[in-house]
């Protein structure tokens, strides 16, 4: 992001946010898929979105972050065994 | 989950799944050392709502801006200096006071994260990604958004590759004020479509 921030900058629609995160493992699993998608992937995040649409349908109720858990897990179970050079 | 203070909790089933995957993820060689902290303050201290809200700040103060946003908007949204992942194919959509848009996600959660930050909990969760659909002037009553009848509803489904943003309109009696100030105006809600100014 090249936009500098002012301090009063993050005072002002801050306010109407959330925390993002509610607990650790959940800032762990979103690095992590972020890293699957930029490292294994080449910054497609097509794959990664598909694996949680179908983990999302298969579970509704399940809470978010264990969603993203499962798309995860799928996703990972597709690599070569090797990173790619 | 530490409430006695003096045993750290065991981790829990879904602690324990996060873990093997960095384990099994660091070992492939495909999460660099520092990669989860940085993306996590990034996302927790510099990529949210604000960004978004100065997009709409000079939009209203910008005519020739607005016309660039609404006709290709993630190119007016870079020249903020904003864009990245899930920010490829920005759509900006324009309140007006015959129509209303709101945007969702009905397969997941895509959301226009250079602009908005990831999603609200309640974005993400079943009721909010099937009522927006099916009955959205209702649901968005409910969220404290009650439309008149003659207002158009419009619902942009962001599972393709777009990303939608809300431009909201821009409330009455700001006309003297600067854009910084208009900035402060605008909520993340506005810009999901959710809230009016």
């Amino acid at each position: 992001m090249s936009t500098p921030l002012s301090l009063s900058d993050l005072d002002l629609p801050r306010r109407n946010g959330e925390l993002v995160f509610d607990a650790p493992w959940q800032s762990t699993v979103f690095g992590l898929a972020a890293a699957v998608i930029d490292n294994a992937f080449g910054g497609d995040r097509e794959p990664f979105r598909q694996q949680l649409v179908k983990a999302i349908a298969a579970e509704p109720g399940r809470p978010y972050w264990e969603s993203w858990t499962a798309a995860l897990e799928a996703l990972a179970e597709t690599l070569p065994e090797r990173p790619v050079p | 989950m530490n409430e006695s203070g003096h045993h750290p909790a065991p981790l829990s089933p879904v602690e324990r799944r996060v873990a093997a995957l960095e384990a099994l993820l660091t070992e492939r060689e495909l999460v660099p050392e520092g990669f989860i902290e940085e993306i996590t303050r990034r996302y927790e201290s510099e990529i949210g709502p604000l960004n978004g809200a100065k997009v709409v700040a000079r939009a209203w103060v910008d005519p020739g801006y607005k016309e660039r946003l609404l006709t290709d908007g993630t190119a007016a949204i870079a020249e903020l200096g904003f864009g990245g992942p899930e920010g490829d194919h920005m759509v900006v959509v324009e309140n007006t006071s015959a129509v209303h848009n709101v945007i969702v996600c009905t397969l997941c959660s895509c959301y226009p994260w250079p602009v908005l930050g990831l999603p609200p909990s309640w974005y993400k969760d079943p009721p909010y990604r099937a009522r927006m659909v099916r009955e959205p002037r209702t649901l968005l009553a409910e969220m404290g958004c009650p439309l008149p009848g003659d207002v158009e509803i419009r619902v942009w489904d962001s599972s393709a590759e777009v990303r939608y943003l809300v431009l909201p309109q821009r409330p009455a009696g700001t006309a003297g004020m600067t854009e910084a100030e208009l900035t402060g105006l605008v909520t993340r809600d506005s810009m999901i479509g959710v809230a009016r100014l």
